[in-house]
Order: structure tokens, then C-alpha cells, then sequence
């Protein structure tokens, strides 16, 4: 068990910058979760990590020792690959049990240790078939279990749901979060799914283009997003973006844009005024955060074009002069497509148009 | 063969509803039927030849003779397999064995981890480019373009007529051919598992000779009988470099029988069957792994 560091990693393909400038600290027994859209560097840092790509520059801590010029094999770390890269030549067992036939282990405890994975996984009776025997759940079962079974000091996760349906993914998920916390082993764990980030992870690190954008618990993430991309990528029904401007009216700073006027907390104004001189930002507000009441008298008002039932909550959508909203409601809502809607907006966060940075 | 295709095509193609299937089957029996026929002409037509070599080996010289070709013979006798004895053809079936089998192991020894690195290894792009496109282009030339100047250096350097200069010959030729092949049956492997064998505490080298090549092995045995065959057949090289019983080959030994005395075609016959058997071994082995070879990649977990 160990903590992971990651300093300055910067890696290079040819003339492309996959990771630009990283720092990283991972806690000892953590579950970091690197989260970002396809590209943005997430696999390649985990892969450096890994020992299966060298870095550029920057150095790469495991414990207190500098891995960067360590073969894979001499880190004693785990990856679970999206593939899951079985060997189709051998069976489940063959397969758990080659990381231990490597390490010279004696045949007995062998035996032994695989069947206790097998039965963690609940995979016992897969282990006399080849894998390209098993569905794919059991294959990934077996793909952990070949990580575990060696007890590494840091496990890496390579979008290892991806390629199961969606019911397994929610149910492995917890299970890889609960094998994590009883082997107490420091996790990181990548992928693009912001849900699987949000339910599984001790601390999120979001990137993009090959940069942090923010490392924070993941109500952190949600609720205090560090700029319009982090704010963007995460959050299951997305951010709504406002773009406008923030002007003086009566003494008070309101956000002014051409559908609505949403008057802006001092605090907040003052914080602007400093942050962004020239005030023209974007309004991010979360689907829960905006209220609205069905009269048509108040200021903010919109109409509603369309209903999302989804059974648990109605996703409203409101359209106003170009802009679209999406709202949270409740399952049973009274609105109706075509009513209109005062609106008035609870919680939200303002952008730097020109950095994207929140204002805060 | 012809039964395992078909078989083939009806489970991938009567995937849909259990009522119409009959009725379907029915259909696809007809094209399989048609199918069968045209595989059993094709098959007629490359194995009479070799059916009329192997019982021209036997027929009398009155049947020889005889128009029209008696398709059976009449008066079957082992003349001519006695004369080919006489005339030691066992020393060049040793030498063709010899210089076929080790030319094809070094080959392999040769090209197998040159196309590993010409598909892991993270070169310059262009530098693998040049390199492989080089060798596709030695592969693709006529072997008689080189005979000549590779004649004149094997006299230069006074290895004329002796077995390790065909070996050696043979494998150069060939290389470039393997490493092509190679190389597609490297990139046709996911680069993953490899890793995953890495990640898991082996070495590269380890890697490749526990995960990669046994992976591979029905590709790799079907290239080796493939060089085989390319090295036990090869004719052109062999007349310039063969001098003498000593290093004499089979195809050179097969035309050798021609211009002594008469022309005995019950001898050049019964050469030729011995030429074409280990072949058709060969062949037959290989089918069955080339069979393998294709369902293999089902288990690759993707």
C-alpha cells in the first residue's frame, strides 16, 4: 500500500501533448477517479503510472520511490485493462494464477489464493473454462481477480465497465468501491462515465486536453465546479449555461442576458468586479437549482416545450428566445408542455467568459 | 474442409426464426449443394495430375506408350521405383530434408522477432516503412534475378555445392516473405494482452514467448509449412549452386533423371511421387491449422 505522486508529468506523442504539466497526489488507500472526456490524457497519466509509457518529464512517486525508470513488472502494480486482456489460452484459473507462477509462488498457496479470489468474485465455477467461454461480467470478474490476487500497492482501473451492459455496470461498480475499501489498496481509476466518478471516487481529478482542470471529493466537483468545463462535464442532467453580461440596475449587480435578469448576491458582485473587470460572463445554474412558479405574472418567464419523465423526476425543458433550460421537477408535476413558467434561480455559479474560470 | 465452410455459413446465416428454418435450410442446402460441386472439380482438376504421375510411376512402358492414356494400369510393375533406389534419390530426399527443415527454422528464428519489432516497437514511423517496404520488394522479385549475381559471389567466395549455402540462400529469400506475413498475424494481436503479461510482473521476452507466440502458434505453423513447401520445391538456386550428389536436391535430382540415356518417364514419375508426398502432408497438417487459426481469435474477450 502507497501513496502515488505524480509531479509535473508531461508526455509527448511526437509532436501531440497528451499530458501537460500534471501534479497529482493520490493518498495512501484512496480511490481517485480521473475523469474526463476521450483524449483529454486521463489513460495516458494512468498508463505512465503503469510503467507502460515513460514520461516526457515530471517523475512518478510510488511510496517513496521514484518509478519512472522501473519496468512495469518491478512497480507492483495492477491494471485492469477495458479489454480486459485475458489469456485466451488459458483458463480463468491459468489466468488469476499467472501473476503468481511469475512470483515463483509455491503451488499450494497458489491453489489457495485463487480459489479465495474466485470465491470474493464469485467467479468459482468459471475457473476451468477459457475466458472466451465466459459472458462478460465473469470475464471482468476474472480480470480483477487476476489484479487482487498478487496483493499490488496500487491498483489501476482502465475504464474497466465499459464494455458491460448497464444494470451489471451499476451493480460492479459498488462492488469494485467495497473490494476496494476492505483491501484498503490506493485506486485510480479512470474513466469518462461522471456518474461512475461521482458514486465510486474518494477524490475526482477532472482533466482536459491533457491538464487538471480540478481534484476535489466529488460534492466538491459538483457543487463548486472550478470553471465551465468541470461545471459542463459533470452532473447527470447537465449544467445550464447562461451567456450575458453583469450590469448595475437600482444599485443592485444583476446578470443580465437576452432572455432573463438574475440578480447577483454582493458578495458574489463584489468577487466579480475584482475577478472579471469587464463582466461578461456565462450563468451556470444545475436543472435542480432553478424554481419557478406557474404564473405569468413574475419576471423570468419561459415556456415549457417538452416533458422528460423519468419515472423518478420530470426533466422539464424550457425554451426561451433561442435558449434552452432544462429544470428538475418532481415525478408527478403539474406542468404541462406549453405553460408558462416564472422562473427564479437559486444556486449558481458564474464564468469568466474569456478564462472560463468560475468567479467565486 | 468443404463440410466444415458449409457448416459454417448455415449456423452464422439460419440465425432467424425456428419456423422458417426449415424452409431455409432447405434453400442453403441447394447452394451448399452447389458449393460441394464446384469445390469436388476444383479438387479433380488439381489432383488428376498428381494421380497420373503417381500410376505413371508403375505403368509398364507399353501403357506408358499407349493412346489413348490408360487411366488404370494394366500391367502394374515397380521398375521404375527400383531404378530411383538404385540411383540413391534417398540421399537427395536427406539433402532436400536437411535444407528445407533447417532453412525454415532459421528463417523463422530470423523473422519472427523482426516483425515483432517492426509492429511493437515504437520507431520512427517512416524508418519501419522503408525498412518493410524494402523487404516486400525482395520478396516480390523473380528468385532468377538473383541467381546469377549471387552465383558469382558464391564462387567468389568458394561455397559452391555445399548444403549451408543453400540453407542460407533459402533463408534470405524467404525472410522478407516471413516478416511480411508475420507482421499481420503480430498486428492482428491486441496489444493489451501483452501488457496485461507485463503488468502482471513478466518480462517483454517473457511476454512473447508465454502470451504472444503461443497465441499465434496456428499462424506461425501454417508460415513454417508454407517455407517448407517454398524451400522443398525450390528449383532455380539449387541448379545454379547444387554441383554435385553431395548437396543435390530433389527437384534438381528429378531433373537429373531426364537426359541419362533414354527418357524413362516411369523414373521422372516415380521421382516426382516422391517429391510431391512429404508436400501433401504438409498440406494436409496445414489445413487443419489454418482452420484453427481463424476461430481462434474468439476468445480475445473484446
Amino acid at each position: 500500500m502507497a501513496e502515488v505522486r505524480i509531479e509535473g508529468l508531461t508526455k509527448y506523442f511526437g509532436d501531440t501533448c497528451a499530458v501537460n504539466q500534471l501534479n497529482l497526489v493520490v493518498r495512501d488507500g484512496d480511490l481517485v477517479v480521473l475523469l474526463g472526456p476521450s483524449g483529454c490524457g486521463k489513460t495516458t497519466t494512468m498508463r505512465c503510472v503503469a510503467g507502460l509509457e515513460r514520461p516526457t518529464y515530471g517523475d512518478i512517486y510510488i511510496g517513496e520511490t521514484r518509478v519512472n525508470d522501473l519496468e512495469p513488472r518491478e512497480r507492483d502494480v495492477a491494471l485492469v485493462f477495458q479489454s480486459y486482456a485475458l489469456y485466451p489460452h488459458f483458463t480463468a484459473f491459468d489466468n488469476i494464477a499467472y501473476p503468481l507462477r511469475l512470483r515463483k509462488t509455491p503451488k499450494d498457496e497458489i491453489e489457495r489464493r485463487v480459489r479465495d479470489v474466485a470465491e470474493m468474485l464469485g467467479i468459482t465455477h468459471t475457473l476451468e473454462r477459457p475466458p472466451g467461454l465466459c459472458s462478460g461480467g465473469e470475464q471482468q470478474r476474472i480480470a480483477l481477480g487476476r489484479a487482487i490476487v498478487r496483493e499490488p500497492v496500487v491498483f489501476l482501473m482502465d475504464e474497466p465497465l465499459s464494455n458491460i451492459d448497464a444494470l451489471l455496470r451499476v451493480y460492479m461498480r459498488a462492488e469494485i468501491k467495497r473490494l476496494q475499501h476492505e483491501l484498503g489498496t490506493t485506486m485510480i481509476y479512470v474513466t469518462h462515465d461522471q456518474v461512475e466518478g461521482m458514486t465510486m471516487a474518494d477524490q475526482i481529478a477532472v482533466m482536459n486536453e491533457g491538464t487538471l482542470q480540478q481534484l476535489g471529493t466529488p460534492s466538491e466537483i459538483y457543487d463548486m465546479p472550478s470553471n465551465n468545463f468541470v461545471a459542463r462535464f459533470v452532473g447527470s442532467t447537465p449544467m445550464n449555461f447562461i451567456p450575458g453580461a453583469l450590469r448595475k440596475e437600482n444599485g443592485k449587480t444583476v446578470h443580465k442576458s437576452d432572455q432573463f435578469v438574475i440578480p447577483v448576491g454582493d458578495e458574489m458582485a463584489e468577487r466579480a468586479a475584482e475577478l472579471c473587470p469587464g463582466g461578461v460572463c456565462t450563468l451556470g445554474v444545475r436543472p435542480e437549482e432553478i424554481r419557478f412558479t406557474m404564473d405569468d405574472e413574475g419576471a423570468n418567464q419561459a415556456r415549457v416545450f417538452l416533458l422528460e419523465p423519468l419515472g423518478s423526476e420530470t426533466i422539464l425543458d424550457i425554451e426561451k428566445e433561442g435558449l434552452l433550460l432544462k429544470v428538475k421537477d418532481v415525478a408527478a408535476t403539474r406542468v404541462r408542455e406549453g405553460d408558462v413558467l416564472s422562473l427564479s434561480f437559486n444556486r449558481f455559479h458564474l464564468f469568466d467568459d474569456q478564462t472560463g474560470a468560475a468567479i467565486r | 474442409m468443404a463440410q466444415t465452410e458449409a457448416r459454417e455459413t448455415a449456423t452464422t446465416e439460419t440465425v432467424p426464426l425456428p419456423v422458417e428454418m426449415a424452409v431455409q435450410e432447405r434453400r442453403f442446402n441447394l447452394r451448399k449443394l452447389l458449393v460441394v460441386i464446384v469445390l469436388y472439380l476444383a479438387a479433380f482438376w488439381t489432383l488428376v495430375p498428381m494421380y497420373w504421375v503417381a500410376i505413371s510411376s508403375i505403368k509398364s512402358l507399353r501403357d506408358l506408350a499407349h493412346i489413348p492414356p490408360r487411366f488404370f494400369p494394366t500391367d502394374p510393375r515397380l521398375d521404375a521405383w527400383v531404378t530411383i533406389f538404385e540411383r540413391r534419390i534417398l540421399e537427395n530426399v536427406y539433402n532436400s530434408l536437411v535444407v528445407a527443415t533447417l532453412a525454415t527454422i532459421i528463417c523463422l528464428v530470423i523473422s519472427v522477432p523482426a516483425a515483432y519489432a517492426a509492429t511493437r516497437m515504437r520507431l520512427p514511423f517512416k524508418f519501419v516503412a522503408i525498412v518493410v517496404g524494402l523487404m516486400g520488394l525482395v520478396a516480390l522479385l523473380p528468385p532468377i534475378a538473383s541467381a546469377i549475381p549471387l552465383f558469382l559471389l558464391g564462387s567468389d567466395l568458394g561455397i559452391i555445392d555445399e548444403k549451408y549455402t543453400l540453407i542460407i540462400l533459402y533463408t534470405v529469400l524467404n525472410t522478407a516473405f516471413a516478416v511480411w506475413v508475420l507482421r499481420g498475424t503480430f498486428m492482428d494481436v491486441p496489444m493489451d494482452v501483452e501488457e496485461a503479461a507485463l503488468m502482471d510482473g513478466d518480462t517483454r521476452f517473457g511476454a512473447v514467448r508465454r502470451i504472444l507466440l503461443p497465441l499465434i502458434f496456428p499462424s506461425l505453423f501454417s508460415i513454417a509449412i508454407l517455407l517448407f513447401i517454398f524451400n522443398w520445391n525450390e528449383y532455380i538456386i539449387a541448379l545454379y549452386f547444387v554441383n554435385s550428389m553431395k548437396t543435390m536436391t530433389l527437384p534438381i535430382a528429378i531433373q537429373a533423371q531426364i537426359p541419362q540415356h533414354e527418357l524413362d518417364w516411369g523414373v521422372v514419375s516415380a521421382a516426382g511421387t516422391i517429391a510431391v508426398f512429404p508436400v501433401l502432408v504438409a498440406a494436409f497438417t496445414l489445413q487443419r491449422f489454418l482452420v484453427r487459426g481463424l476461430t481462434f481469435g474468439v476468445a480475445s474477450g473484446q
